[in-house]
């Protein structure tokens, strides 16, 4: 117990380090990273941008107001920064096994998972974060109805860290097929883009099927989509209680540990293949 | 857990088989393919038996798919054996490999495993948490590597700015900061210039004598071989095919060296010549003869017992002036062709090492 | 110095090639296929609902704006493909330096090879993902045979302009080291101005005067607009001035900034 704890410990600050090794090279290129924020700063704003765009031919979205379609967005997109910030080792995961650097990974004593999430830290993911962020204050200015309670709080944190858990599990199941083959990576943004952008619109205006998906494969919408709909006061997707939104992490967790377990598998099916 | 025994390495008909999908042709077949993939099974090393003592040098040679990495890879975990066993440093590679890593430093002479954007000294740094090297052991290894290997000139510098000789270097240290007692070293000297090639080579002596470290190293070129190892092992389609003192080796199987001779023009013209305009050098010593050569150079192929290659070069220089010499040595191709030719010989030197 | 024919075959053979490059992928070209397909999906539902509220507009009912972002999706990889980095990437291999010094014009190479991959995505993507449109949402086939006769023109003309701009962005390498960050402003850049997050129609009127006047306009709204039966007659030809000025801006400038960067690499030797 004591001995797990402390390897927990020592794994963070290692975590910490190998970040640390990313960072100071990334600061390296000043200009490189100052435009790269910016850019990540104008690509966000011009997807906001469209929302807008959308709202001034169209008013409203299955009774959703642009507030709410808003506040969804900014928290969507806060959680996918987030997500891109811990998990950009998992998505640039096929140049390491192209490189054929994973035999590397596998020579040092620590977890090869950790050290593939900390091979790559971009910090232009910062832009789009704080993106969301300004974002959800000016939704917020547009929603002056709705009222805050812990209970909303709460299920904020739970929304943005059962989003991000998914997202980033996500990545690692992307990265896993690159055991198999590199050439199908692009399969995996099916789920990330693809999953950012059928989140960020409310989950009604999709088929059953494609709504039940999200729910309960990939849960995306269970984790971040059902929290924020809490916030807002809105009905919950398919009819599930409101209530439900409280097991967003479990959710996420649940669907962690099938990637994780699926990645253990990858791992040791490299182990006899050879990569 | 890790018996201080006196075996390093030791395998028992160690095998891996790799199964390969065959790929049908056009993008129908290719979706059939992942349906219903066609296998077959390649042998990449068959029934390797291995013995390594602590504290020994030892060279695998062999040419490229010879199975020289993935025996590297079965040794330290990475692959899993399709059958047989083995056991490294008292662990056994694949279920206890994060528990070995910490046992063994590997160096890649193609990959570097250094911060490519990042002075060296950042990596060396980091090495100790990745590790968990105790401060003081790191410390005093850290310091004992700057000055054995001259880390100091260069170690402020980002590793991308390193050249091939430096950067192979700092590899090597890294590899060595937590103390392992194992060290594999794959393709160590490889585009290196002479005299980087003589550094590297003297330290690795060093360290395999201070410190008692174990040394397995893959290479292509034999000079490593003879500077380093008393031992070798050579390896082609996955079989042992020769285990045993490297003293010799290159006499009895190598054949026989060049020694390429750049002519000064005038002297050139002074040669008689032979057959589709060759310059003849007359009077050769036993043992010597003339190969065709591109004027204005000649090239005279010789073996080792015939005489050495300095009374070769001062025999050639007493006759004619000569603008600069180079040898060129037998490959290994050739050599593991000599030696398949002498079939019976793995047999014979296999029963001479287990006697001795 | 060898007749002009020679260059031309010179440059078919550099398209070819370019074409049957990109055969050699096709696990790659599958998933993108998939990719585009999913997110045309996605996008399909959200105009679904959002015209619950309003009938039609700016002239669009739901089938127009579906069938305009179908062609998007599906032209997408000819006219603007995302994440080409192919020049660039020569530029900080130094392998440009090879191809400064092939006997032909530098801009009218890589115009071949984009010429020989964009019609690859014509035949592997565009019409595929237009397909599976038809097959999702039942976007059928608008107009006959002079719209899509109109609409192939101003494509050939939209995908000449895609390559100028994605030259020029990345051509850019030669003055930054890192220059992944432009190819990404570059991209969003182009992704926005040619209407593939927003029909151009559906513009507030200033956004969409200025909008209308950029070369991204002549990139895959007026293709598209041509296909659908939103543009047509005379307006055609007002469109065509427009564009054909850009192409032949884009392409002196484009063409001007490499003779600039060859000089450079000649001086300081790459």
């Amino acid at each position: 117990m004591i001995t797990g704890i402390t390897g927990i410990i020592s794994d963070l600050s290692l975590y910490r380090r190998l970040i640390g090794m990313q960072l100071r090279t990334q600061v390296q290129y000043k200009v490189n990273l100052a435009v790269d924020i910016f850019t990540y700063f104008l690509v966000t704003m011009l997807e906001y941008m469209v929302i807008f765009l959308y709202f001034n031919t169209f008013q409203t979205l299955l009774g959703w107001h642009v507030g709410e379609v808003a506040l969804l967005g900014a928290v969507v997109s806060f959680t996918f920064g987030l997500a891109e910030l811990f998990g950009s080792g998992l998505d640039s995961f096929s140049e390491i096994i192209r490189r054929g650097e994973f035999d590397r990974i596998l020579l040092r004593p620590v977890g090869a998972l950790m050290q593939v999430a900390s091979n790559e830290f971009r910090m232009r993911r910062l832009g789009r974060m704080t993106q969301g962020l300004l974002m959800f204050l000016f939704a917020l200015h547009l929603l002056p109805a709705l009222h805050w309670t812990f209970a909303k709080l709460l299920m904020l944190v739970f929304g943005i860290a059962s989003g991000a858990t998914i997202f980033v599990a996500v990545l690692l199941l992307g990265a896993t097929l690159c055991f198999w083959t590199v050439e199908t990576t692009e399969l995996a943004n099916i789920l990330t883009y693809g999953g950012r952008e059928v989140m960020s619109w409310p989950l009604s205006v999709y088929n059953r099927a494609f709504q039940s998906i999200f729910l309960f494969v990939v849960p995306l919408a269970f984790g971040l989509y059902m929290p924020v709909c809490y916030l807002l006061g809105r009905p919950q997707p398919l009819g599930l209680p409101d209530a439900a939104a409280f097991l967003s992490p479990l959710a996420a967790a649940l669907f962690a540990a099938v990637a994780y377990v699926f990645w253990r598998f990858g791992v040791r099916r490299y182990q006899s293949a050879g990569g | 857990m890790a018996a201080k025994t006196t075996t390093m390495i030791e395998t028992h008909d160690l095998s891996k088989a790799f199964r390969i999908a065959k790929r049908r042709p056009g993008l129908f077949g290719g979706m059939r393919s992942i349906v219903d993939p066609e296998m077959r099974t390649v042998s990449a090393v068959r029934d390797l038996n291995i013995l390594v003592e602590r504290g020994e040098m030892i060279g695998l040679i062999g040419p490229n798919g010879a199975g020289k990495s993935t025996t590297i890879k079965m040794l330290t975990g990475v692959l899993v054996p399709s059958s047989g066993k083995v056991t490294v440093a008292g662990f056994d590679p694949h279920r206890q490999r994060r528990a070995l890593a910490s046992h063994i430093g590997v160096v890649f002479g193609q990959k570097t495993q250094l911060w490519w954007d990042l002075p060296l000294i950042d990596s060396l740094l980091l090495l100790r948490h990745l590790y968990h090297v105790p401060a003081e052991r790191h410390a005093e290894n850290l310091a004992h590597m700057r000055a054995m290997l001259d880390l100091d000139e260069f170690i402020h510098t980002p590793v991308r700015q390193l050249s091939l000789g430096q950067r192979m270097r700092g590899d090597l240290a890294a590899a060595l900061l937590h103390d392992p007692e194992l060290l594999y070293l794959d393709e160590p000297t490889i585009g290196l210039d002479v005299v980087a090639k003589a550094r590297i080579r003297e330290f690795l002596l060093e360290i395999n004598r201070t410190r008692g470290v174990t040394v397995l190293l893959t290479t292509h070129d034999m000079d490593d071989v003879e500077a380093l190892c008393p031992r070798m092992m050579i390896v082609d389609h996955g079989r042992k095919l020769f285990d045993g003192p490297v003293t010799g080796i290159r006499e009895r199987f190598g054949g026989e060296r060049t020694l390429i001779a750049q002519i000064d023009p005038a002297d050139l013209a002074t040669l008689p010549r032979g057959g589709e305009n060759q310059p003849i050098i007359e009077g050769l010593p036993a043992g010597v003869r003339q190969v065709p050569a591109e004027s204005p150079q000649v090239a005279l192929a010789f073996t080792r017992d015939a005489l050495p290659a300095h009374e070769l070069v001062a025999w050639l220089g007493a006759r004619i002036r000569l603008r600069d010499v180079t040898f060129e040595e037998p490959d290994i191709e050739d050599m593991i062709r000599h030696i398949y030719e002498d079939g019976l010989l793995l047999k014979e030197e296999e029963e001479a090492v287990s006697v001795g | 110095m060898p007749r002009k024919t020679h260059y031309y075959r010179f440059y078919f053979e550099v398209a070819r090639a370019s074409f049957r490059r990109q055969l050699v992928y096709r696990w790659t070209n599958l998933t993108g296929l998939i990719v585009n397909i999913f997110f045309g999906a996605i996008f399909s539902y959200v105009m679904i609902a959002l015209f619950q509220a309003r009938h039609d507009t700016a002239g669009y009912d739901l089938r127009d704006t579906l069938r305009y972002i179908w062609l998007v999706q599906a032209l997408i990889m000819v006219v603007v493909p995302f994440g080409w980095t192919d020049l660039m990437l020569t530029i900080r291999s130094g392998d440009v330096v090879s191809d400064l010094s092939k006997p032909c014009d530098f801009y009218w190479y890589w115009f071949s090879r984009e010429v020989g991959s964009a019609l690859y995505y014509f035949l592997f993507r565009t019409v595929p993902i237009y397909l599976g449109g038809m097959l999702l949402f039942g976007i059928g086939l608008p107009g006959g045979w002079v719209s899509w006769l109109g609409s192939g023109f101003f494509l050939l003309i939209g995908a000449a302009l895609g390559i100028a701009f994605r030259f020029l962005y990345n051509i850019i390498a030669f003055w930054i080291i890192e220059a992944r960050a432009m190819v990404t402003m570059g991209q969003v850049i182009a992704t926005f101005f040619t209407g593939s997050y927003i029909p151009i129609a559906f513009m507030p009127f200033w956004l969409r005067s200025i909008t209308l006047w950029l070369p991204f306009n002549g990139m895959m709204n007026v293709p598209t607009e041509i296909f659908t039966g939103k543009l047509f007659g005379g307006a055609l030809a007002f469109e065509f001035l427009r564009q054909a000025l850009w192409l032949v801006a884009l392409t002196l400038l484009a063409r001007g900034i490499a003779a600039i960067a060859a000089r450079r690499v000649v001086v300081q030797g790459g």
